[in-house]
């Protein structure tokens, strides 16, 4: 009966095909875009910069994000000359507000600064955000399995959808199968797709809460040669946070 | 045939070496007068393929373009006194003229002028007469001709004076329309806080791109010129009205002087007369120049000053490589005289070597002109390579012709001996080694294709001028001796001295004897140095190959420092304004590029000039409604306090944003302004400006009001004079700036496009660079393309060319031989030193770069000669006779060697890096070859010997 019963599991794991279908790459953007939607996190990072002098500048901050990243918070703890500054980001960072604790007066930024650089960092406010972009914004195909960085992958290629409203014409992206952790994603200049211009790589992924989270990430940018080094410190999720927290009255405090 | 020949020069020798040294001398006039028409390049982009696109440009741009080849004087002090010394040079400058000339031109006048005086009396032919006269005035023309047409040192503020407002980008304009629409104090301070709250608060992008970073640095210098001013006149100070508009100008216009970052430095660049092509005058022209700086820096002792940018550096290049190649053939000529008299023990015949060494380099740099035309970066240390090279050859006549003297041979059968037997080998060694130099003219590129016709056919030029020269003058000194012997009635008995270098022979002795043990060591050795030449890597920095310590050179870095710019910028041609406006936009969106400049910035496009229209109107507008203020009253103050404390504000934030976003040069000048959060202490000019208002109101109103009658008047003057909304056409543009960007016709127009960091300092950006040069335009040339494109190419030929170099030495060496194994045999030790060479390269620190990668296939063609000789001589001597043929070729070989490894490596003290890389590889190339020749090839033979014993 044993026998039985495992031979009858062993023909449906070797011919997943009979009871299920292979994934599209609709389907495993999808499970990333998912894995992403949390509803509530904590996170505490360390970010390193190159100044336009060629000096590494290293910041450590606290993020609070809502709704499935559709609202952030950023709370810098260090250095000292930048304590307290704090950046809110609605709207899936279409809306965004900066707090100065030395002139203690917030500012919102204008709309289009969320396609562009984040704090000197090679990442941009729209690469932070979470949101439905890649569901939204670009259609999935799926390319040949690849190996990367070490991972079984599924490669996938987002096209930008005609009214995406991102900066990226195309998006090549490395999805680990056992997790569906992007682990490398490659992004393409705004208008030639053929241009290379950033490269996304997370590593050292650990599960925390049930999420697979990588704790590093590299954004290599091709066109400034530069790199910029994000750390996770500490991360929590689906905690509970209260709205206010995310309003332009409680950033100065 | 080839015996026959040989005979027949020995014999000329013998019998009449005074006809052959007439010869000689008839050669060396002819070839003198080749080798003095030779001409010297010092442009990268002559390295590439001929016609290849980007040198095309090139040559194109710098014969068109002169302002693309200037000369720039960086001036270094205090901000007020290096402005003033750029004053006094500018004009200066202007004055220079060529006078080199003058005397021929003016003999050439006064010989017109006797031809018009004969024909005055004798036919009075009018026409004839007129037209000597014009031929006169040509001449004239041409004596103290003016070097440089144009220096600039200040932007074009007439041009903006009347133009401003309509070459302000869209979104610019619109950002910052508030600070034109009021004069007064107040009221100004009020829309420049508006202005930094929409443009630097509210779009971060403002400032995170390099032109726009830069942009708000002027804003912030000219708002602390501003703040300066004003706390001067609230302390009561005077300020003259020329200060005051200077202050509205700052605010209007920026910064005229084309200063430094830290204000430390200004540039000064001057457009020639002449074009890079013209080798004479760019020698003459920075000459020139530095005697007047120079001679003006007297004066200002605070000051100083130097010559750099492409005019600078192609002079010092020109002048200091021909300077440094001088001392080191001087130096490797010494070096060879001192080995050569200490191994022959006597002097007499080095200095006949060294003499026919001379006259074979101008018979081979004869050929070169004749071959080439003119010497590039590569083939110019061609002479110190042929030195070491050609010194061979004499070192074997000499031997032999002594040998066979001591041995009691006459004159004429020493002779015939010396040439039956040492010429056979000399003429074998130098035919390979040229014909593997001459492989090289398979390259693709103009260096390498010239380095291999340039040594080939001035070594083979070096082996004529041996066998024609070097023997005679042997001949007649010993027909001297025999006089003089005739003379003392042979006092002095010929004694046959052993001069062979016995020790070489004990080695290689041993070492086939012991053949598995030198097998064995030779595998593990030459495993391990081809581990660690695995390791080499190549050095893309160009910055390494350039002279070193070159006043020139070092302000590159200096410029790169102060003003955040690299002069190792890329040029691209545009066929009209628009391509121009076109390409420069692709180019300033590209991550690579710092900034661009070309026409387009003084001429938008008339839909662009159409769009800023109605802002231009508001502005105009509101500024001639608003009134002028004639007074700032003391009920005015806590407005002005009110927004010079938003002021703070801003400018705090600006700081707060640009040190999260990296921007150094934005946060550092926030810090003149309101001083560094970390010190509370440090100074805040604004705050000051605030305690002054409360300090003494009375003074303080005063003052401000009669600022404020200047200032308001003069600003509100000059933004309706910049408010014109007249499109500006190509033809209303100042002739400065269409020299600057379009060549005479009008027809073609540069971009020079900066590169965004240190293209020499990491290999994939300047990749990136080149790469988005030409895609955006198969135009694009200067420094970055073309180097990147050597790169490529010269290591590709490398390559090829190494290989097929060594094809033919194994031909060549199967012809000699007609033995494949004794050929392959022959070429083991070449193989292995190559490895070895590149192995040892790395363990001394070396990297491979541009220049010394073409030491390896040269190295082919110098290091097979060792393994030549010693098979040569073991065939000959037969089996068991080891220690003798590494007695007596060991020695040659050793002397051949070390004459070669001190050629080379005296362009270690080449002041051009890139020579001394490519000596320093073919060092120990040839000290590779030698060893492995020494060592491997003992080891080799002991085995086939061994074998051939058994079978027997």
């Amino acid at each position: 009966m044993k026998k039985t019963m495992l031979l009858g599991l062993l023909v449906l794991l070797l011919t997943p095909g009979l009871f299920s279908r292979e994934l599209t790459g609709e389907d495993i953007i999808q499970k990333v875009n998912d894995l992403f939607n949390f509803d509530s996190s904590y996170s505490k990072s360390k970010m390193t910069i190159v100044t336009t002098s060629g000096q590494k500048r290293t910041f450590i901050s606290e993020s609070w994000s809502k709704n499935k990243g559709e609202k952030n918070l950023v709370r810098y703890l260090e250095p000292r000359r930048v304590k307290g500054q704090a950046v809110l980001m609605l709207n899936n960072a279409d809306d965004i507000w900066m707090y100065f604790p030395r002139t203690q007066r917030v500012r919102k930024l204008a709309s289009h600064a969320k396609k562009q650089k984040m704090q000197g960092s090679d990442f941009s406010y729209e690469d932070m955000g979470s949101g439905d972009a890649f569901i939204k914004d670009f259609s999935s195909k799926k390319l040949e399995d690849e190996k990367m960085e070490g991972h079984d992958c599924y490669k996938l290629e987002l096209s930008r959808n005609p009214d995406g409203d991102v900066s990226y014409s195309r998006l090549i992206m490395w999805v680990i199968k056992e997790n569906f952790v992007p682990v490398v994603i490659d992004y393409y200049d705004e208008d030639d797709p053929t241009l290379w211009q950033k490269r996304m790589v997370e590593s050292d992924i650990r599960i925390i809460d049930g999420i697979p989270t990588a704790m590093r990430i590299v954004m290599i940018n091709k066109n400034d040669n530069s790199q910029t080094e994000m750390e996770l410190l500490e991360v929590k999720y689906n905690i509970p946070l209260d709205d206010r927290m995310f309003t332009e009255r409680e950033l100065k405090k | 045939m080839r015996e026959k020949i040989l005979q027949k020069l020995a014999h000329w020798h013998a019998y009449h070496p005074g006809r052959m040294l007439l010869v000689v001398l008839l050669l060396t006039i002819i070839f003198s007068f080749f080798a003095g028409q030779l001409k010297l390049t010092m442009r990268w982009s002559d390295l590439l393929p001929s016609g290849d696109k980007r040198t095309t440009q090139f040559n194109k741009i710098i014969d068109e373009f002169t302002s693309a080849t200037s000369l720039v004087v960086v001036v270094q002090g205090e901000e007020g006194r290096i402005k003033e010394f750029a004053e006094d040079l500018a004009p200066r400058i202007l004055t220079a003229i060529d006078t080199s000339k003058n005397d021929s031109i003016q003999k050439d006048i006064d010989k017109i002028r006797k031809k018009i005086n004969q024909l005055k009396t004798k036919e009075n032919d009018e026409s004839k007469i007129l037209k000597l006269q014009s031929e006169i005035k040509t001449l004239q023309a041409q004596m103290n001709k003016k070097l440089y047409q144009r220096v600039d040192y200040k932007a074009e503020v007439d041009f903006l004076k009347n133009h401003g407002l309509i070459l302000f980008k869209g979104e610019n304009l619109k950002n910052t329309k508030d600070v034109f629409m009021d004069p007064n104090i107040t009221g100004l301070l009020f829309n420049i806080n508006n202005s930094m709250e929409k443009e630097y608060v509210g779009q971060e992008e403002s400032i995170s791109t390099r032109e726009k970073e830069d942009g708000a640095v002027v804003f912030l210098d000219s708002i602390q010129n501003l703040i300066l001013k004003l706390q001067k006149v609230t302390r009561g100070e005077n300020l003259s009205e020329e200060e005051v508009q200077a202050v509205a100008d700052k605010l209007l216009f920026g910064e005229p002087y084309f200063l430094s970052y830290d204000k430390k430095a200004l540039i000064l660049t001057a457009a020639p007369n002449f074009t890079m092509l013209d080798t004479e005058l760019i020698v003459i022209g920075t000459d020139v120049v530095q005697e007047i700086t120079d001679d003006l820096l007297k004066n200002y002792p605070d000051v100083t000053a130097g010559l750099t940018g492409m005019i600078a550096i192609g002079r010092d290049e020109m002048v200091y490589s021909m300077q440094s190649l001088g001392y080191t053939t001087v130096i490797a000529m010494i070096a060879i005289l001192i080995l050569l008299m200490i191994s022959f023990r006597m002097w007499v015949a080095p200095i006949f070597a060294v003499s026919n060494l001379l006259v074979g380099l101008i018979w081979a740099v004869g050929t070169a002109a004749i071959v080439v035309g003119e010497l590039n970066i590569m083939t110019q240390m061609m002479s110190v390579i042929l030195l070491g090279l050609g010194i061979d050859f004499s070192i074997h006549i000499i031997s032999g012709f002594t040998e066979r003297r001591a041995a009691g041979d006459s004159i004429a059968e020493a002779m015939e001996k010396t040439f039956l037997k040492s010429g056979k080998g000399i003429l074998t060694g130098a035919l390979t080694t040229a014909c593997a130099f001459l492989t090289l003219v398979i390259s693709h590129s103009r260096g390498m294709k010239e380095v291999g016709l340039v040594t080939g056919t001035g070594l083979l030029a070096i082996l004529l001028a041996t066998m024609l020269f070097l023997p005679s003058m042997l001949v007649f000194r010993e027909r001297r001796i025999d006089k003089k012997r005739e003379r003392k009635k042979g006092l002095k008995q010929i004694v046959q001295r052993d001069i062979s270098f016995r020790f070489l022979g004990q080695t290689g002795d041993w070492l086939s004897k012991h053949y598995i043990f030198t097998i064995l060591a030779s595998i593990i050795i030459s495993s391990l140095l081809i581990w660690s030449g695995s390791k080499i890597s190549f050095d893309h920095n160009y910055m390494n190959i350039e002279p070193a310590g070159l006043t020139s050179i070092t302000l590159q870095d200096t410029v790169q420092e102060k003003f955040d710019l690299s002069m190792d910028y890329a040029l691209v041609l545009a066929d009209n304004v628009k391509q121009s406006r076109e390409l420069s936009k692709k180019y300033r969106e590209s991550g690579p590029v710092a900034v661009t400049e070309d026409i387009s910035f003084y001429l938008p496009s008339q839909e662009q000039q159409q769009r800023r229209i109605p802002l231009i109107r508001e502005i105009r507008e509101k500024i001639q409604s608003t009134a002028i203020k004639q007074a700032v009253l003391s009920g005015d103050f806590p407005v002005l306090s009110r927004e010079l404390d938003r002021l703070q504000m801003n400018i705090m934030e600006m700081q707060d944003l640009a040190f999260l976003g990296g921007q150094d040069k934005v946060d550092n000048k926030c810090k003149e302004l309101v001083g560094t959060p970390e010190n509370p202490n440090s100074r805040n000019i604004i705050s000051e400006m605030l305690q002054l208002l409360d300090e003494d109101i009375s003074t303080a109103a005063k003052g401000l009001s009669k600022f404020q009658q200047n200032f308001a008047q003069y600003f509100k003057k000059s933004v309706i004079t910049m408010s014109s909304t007249e499109s500006i056409r190509q033809d209303e543009l100042p002739i400065s700036i269409l020299d600057r960007y379009s060549n005479k016709k009008r027809d073609q127009f540069l971009i020079t496009v900066f590169p965004a960091g240190n293209i020499w300092q990491d290999a994939e950006f300047l990749n990136r660079f080149a790469d988005d040069l030409e895609r955006v335009s198969d135009k694009a040339t200067g420094m970055p393309v073309v180097f990147r494109a050597l790169i490529e190419i010269i290591g590709r030929d490398g390559r090829n060319a190494a290989l097929l170099t060594l094809v033919i030495v194994f031909l060549l060496l199967l012809l000699d031989y007609r033995n494949p194994g004794h050929a392959l045999i022959a070429m083991i030790p070449l193989a292995l030193g190559v490895f070895w060479m590149v192995g040892l390269m790395h363990l001394a620190g070396m990297q491979l770069t541009i220049m010394n990668v073409m030491g390896l296939p040269m190295i082919i063609g110098i290091g097979i000669d060792y393994g030549v000789h010693i098979l040569h001589r073991w065939r000959h001597e037969g089996r068991g006779k080891i220690r003798m043929v590494y007695s007596s070729t060991g020695k040659a070989i050793l002397l051949t060697s070390l004459t070669t490894m001190l050629a080379f490596g005296s362009l270690v003290f080449s002041i051009w890096r890139g020579f001394g890389q490519l000596g320093g590889a073919l060092f120990l190339g040839v000290g590779a070859c030698f060893l492995t020749t020494i060592i491997i090839l003992p080891g080799i033979i002991g085995m086939i010997e061994r074998k051939n014993s058994k079978k027997n």
